[in-house]
């Protein structure tokens, strides 16, 4: 038993799809991998631990915890084995997510112009006029292409019975892109034999393609198109991808500062004069983004902005009021709006999902609160999120009259056991739950995913919570032929 | 030092290409080509062993032109000019020559920490520049020291560009994507500066542009004969030997060349031949340069 490799001391958990294991064989996809892992010790997987920790480190990709008035750095916890994730399965979600992209854009275009979905009873009226991200200030304006959703992360995670399901949309501003390209730079250093031997997919070249998406946003009379991307600043927990997002793709990152809007255009301060700007990639939210609209004391945002983009003098990605598309409970209806909108049935399958403005769901959900994850519907990063089955009685009773007093700002669904992966964590090798975030880009020339994604683990034992803000971790996601 | 730190440069950028699929093929031998005289046949031998080429191109000492002997050139040229450089530049050449004789760096350049090693040498190679910049008097030692990295530099940025359009078979007239020259830019470390500086997507006729003439970008061609032009113009300054005029015309030649050429020309022009002709010069402009400062 002493001389046991770490790898056959895996035990996978019961009732749990594992990514690695078949009950009690090693999936097809992981065996290259496996054998490989086979001729290291636990040793020589500490030290490539402690060198990836190094490498994030030495690149900055940090995020602040101040204790006792000191700032420490610490790198978000990445674990070295990749998860892996087979070209049929990929070739699934690249299909579905496509589809359900295809109608979330239809719906933004629509419910920000006709509202026929509204008209045809699809969708309840009522939801979407108590949608708080729902914004009136954007009804009507034509964005280019009738592109809304350029930038997307779709999170999805698979079940026991091994499928695919998405857990939320993210249509706004989703993070973690950088993770994934860093992920990848990082195991080229510490597997980089595995990773040459394991015939796996390129996502180099996601900053490309994104530039390239922004560049066909711009009108063709344009011969010389300047593209920023506008941060909050420095403080910003996504700072990082910011900053990083603008050196791969060669534009300028600016805050709102370095902003000004004269004559329904929008022009960056230079040293050399104003220079007007075609394309924001904004990484503000909706809220914070013009304060003659929206909050009057946002300093994060550029007076005069909505009114330029109604004119359309600057594009601004993703466009101005996706919230309301990936709203909780809006959710519930996208298989409708699939069906609605392109008259297909859906390839990926929601989540079973009980709203809680409807009085029956809200007392099937309190009476069964031990199955159940409650979700504020205007919250995300795992924040406002209770899991029935951890929740104390005193939180519960807390929570529960908050529930009674606003049911439409929350959403119940079943407690899902995410699947599970092998994990180093600590010396051993042990399962943890993970979701998987594929990035989407859209634009005139239709929708790519670079094969790959960011893989969120949640890095305590038994937690299904792989927020990053709540103690979640990520992995270099494989996808191979 | 200046083709060290451009080979593990080159190394680093093939490596990591290596290791994505569908991005490069992965063979060495684009590089074994321009680093090495191997044979037609003992290139194929190595082209696809990663650990071999390696090893060939960075630490085999019956490689001329591998980075340990290029090392222990420079270390003895500094050896034999300690009266004219500073303590710290020589106790930095010494170093790195120790530590790439240490069991380990062989033991690990033939695993899968190469990287490692590679970044390591990479970053003494900075480190010696920077030590040379902040502890050197600017006088003669100093001119000439400039004077070789810059002649080293343009050849190796001519040499690599060259390669990189032998690989497009010299077909300039098909635009290529970004992709295809990605691994020009992040060998010649201008790959953000392109991005940054050029918008529009004529990427050959622009990466050209950057690589040639583009004053501002460190590894250009242009930028390169300026600094020459710079060391050259001080180290002549009181030097009457009767080879200077000729050294200074020959000169002149390639810079006029490369300065008052119309960049955007450069895609529509045999440049097969213009760089072999460009090489050549540059190589005859080394030789008298070679010739008038260290023959006797």
């Amino acid at each position: 038993m002493a001389n046991e490799h770490f790898l056959d001391q895996y035990v996978h958990r019961e009732n749990t799809w594992d990514e690695m294991y078949d009950s009690k064989n090693i999936r097809q996809q992981y065996s290259h991998v496996f054998s490989m892992l086979k001729n290291l010790d636990v040793d020589s997987m500490s030290n490539r631990h402690r060198l990836a920790g190094e490498l994030f480190l030495n690149q900055g990709i940090t995020f602040t915890v101040y204790n006792n008035n000191e700032g420490i750095e610490r790198v978000f916890p990445f674990d070295i084995i990749p998860r892996i994730i087979t070209g049929s399965e990929w070739a699934e979600i690249e299909k579905g997510i496509i589809q359900r992209l295809k109608a979330l854009n239809l719906f933004l275009k629509d419910i920000y112009s006709n509202q026929q979905i509204l008209h045809d009873g699809i969708v309840p009226v009522d939801l979407i006029a108590s949608c708080p991200h729902y914004t009136r200030e954007v009804y009507g304006i034509k964005v280019p292409y009738d592109i809304y959703v350029h930038i997307s992360g779709i999170d999805l995670i698979r079940g026991s019975d091994g499928k695919f399901y998405v857990l939320e949309d993210n249509l706004r501003t989703p993070s973690g892109v950088s993770y994934m390209l860093e992920n990848r730079d990082v195991t080229k250093r510490i597997f980089p034999d595995i990773l040459s031997t394991s015939n796996v997919r390129s996502v180099t070249h996601y900053p490309t393609l994104l530039h390239e998406v922004l560049l066909d946003l711009v009108s063709s009379q344009v011969s010389d198109p300047y593209i920023v991307i506008l941060t909050p600043g420095i403080f910003n927990s996504a700072y990082y991808e910011h900053t990083f997002l603008a050196k791969q793709m060669g534009v300028d990152l600016v805050e709102s500062r370095d902003l000004v809007v004269d004559n329904h255009k929008v022009y960056t301060k230079t040293t050399k004069g104003l220079k007007q700007v075609n394309v924001i990639y904004r990484r503000v939210d909706d809220e914070f983004l013009d304060p003659l609209v929206f909050k009057q004391d946002s300093l994060l945002g550029v007076p005069g902005l909505l009114s330029t983009y109604r004119k359309g003098n600057v594009a601004i990605v993703n466009a101005v009021g996706n919230g309301v598309a990936d709203d909780k409970a809006v959710y519930t209806f996208v298989p409708e709006m699939i069906k609605y909108y392109l008259n297909e049935e859906p390839i990926l399958n929601n989540i079973p999902t009980y709203q809680l403005s409807d009085p029956d769901a809200l007392k099937y959900a309190l009476s069964n609160i031990e199955n159940l994850v409650i979700k504020n519907t205007n919250q995300s990063g795992g924040y406002g999120m209770i899991m029935g089955n951890t929740i104390s009685e005193r939180e519960w009773l807390k929570a529960k009259s908050e529930i009674e007093r606003n049911p439409r700002n929350y959403v119940a669904q079943p407690i899902i056991q995410l699947s599970t992966v092998p994990c180093f964590i600590n010396g051993k090798i042990q399962p943890r739950h993970v979701d998987l975030r594929p990035y989407a880009l859209y634009g005139p020339q239709g929708i790519k995913l670079v094969p790959g994604g960011l893989t969120r683990v949640a890095l305590s034992e038994g937690s299904l919570v792989v927020n990053s803000s709540q103690g979640g971790g990520s992995k270099d996601t494989w996808i191979i032929d | 030092m200046e083709r060290v730190e451009d080979m593990l440069r080159v190394a680093r950028t093939h490596y990591i290409y290596s290791l994505d699929k569908n991005i490069n093929s992965g063979t060495w031998k684009p590089i074994l080509q321009v680093y090495t005289d191997l044979s037609e046949d003992k290139t194929e031998l190595f082209e696809n062993d990663t650990y071999a080429a390696l090893h060939y191109l960075l630490l085999d000492a019956n490689n001329d032109n591998s980075a340990k002997n290029i090392i222990q050139k420079a270390r003895e040229n500094a050896r034999g000019v300690q009266d004219h450089i500073t303590r710290e530049v020589w106790e930095e050449i010494n170093s790195i020559y120790h530590l790439i004789n240490r069991p380990f760096v062989k033991l690990k350049l033939a695993s899968a920490d190469a990287l490692e090693i590679i970044d390591l040498f990479l970053k003494h190679s900075m480190i010696y520049v920077g030590v040379a910049e902040v502890t050197m008097q600017r006088g003669t030692a100093w001119n000439v020291m400039r004077l070789g990295k810059f002649v080293e530099r343009s050849i190796e940025t001519l040499i690599l560009t060259d390669k990189q359009c032998e690989l497009h078979a010299y077909d300039l007239g098909k635009e290529r994507d970004i992709t295809n020259w990605r691994f020009l830019l992040l060998s010649l470390a201008g790959y953000e500066a392109y991005l940054k500086s050029y918008r529009s997507t004529k990427h050959n006729q622009q990466i050209l542009q950057q690589v040639i003439f583009n004053p501002d970008f460190p590894h250009s061609i242009l930028y390169s004969l300026n600094q020459i032009d710079r060391s050259l113009a001080i180290l002549i300054k009181e030097n009457s030997n009767p080879e200077v005029p000729e050294l200074v015309r020959t000169f002149g030649r390639i810079q006029s060349r490369i300065q008052f050429m119309d960049p955007g020309s450069v895609v529509h022009i045999d440049i097969k031949s213009f760089f072999a002709e460009l090489k050549r010069d540059l190589l005859d402009f080394n030789a008298k340069l070679k010739l008038l400062f260290f023959s006797y």
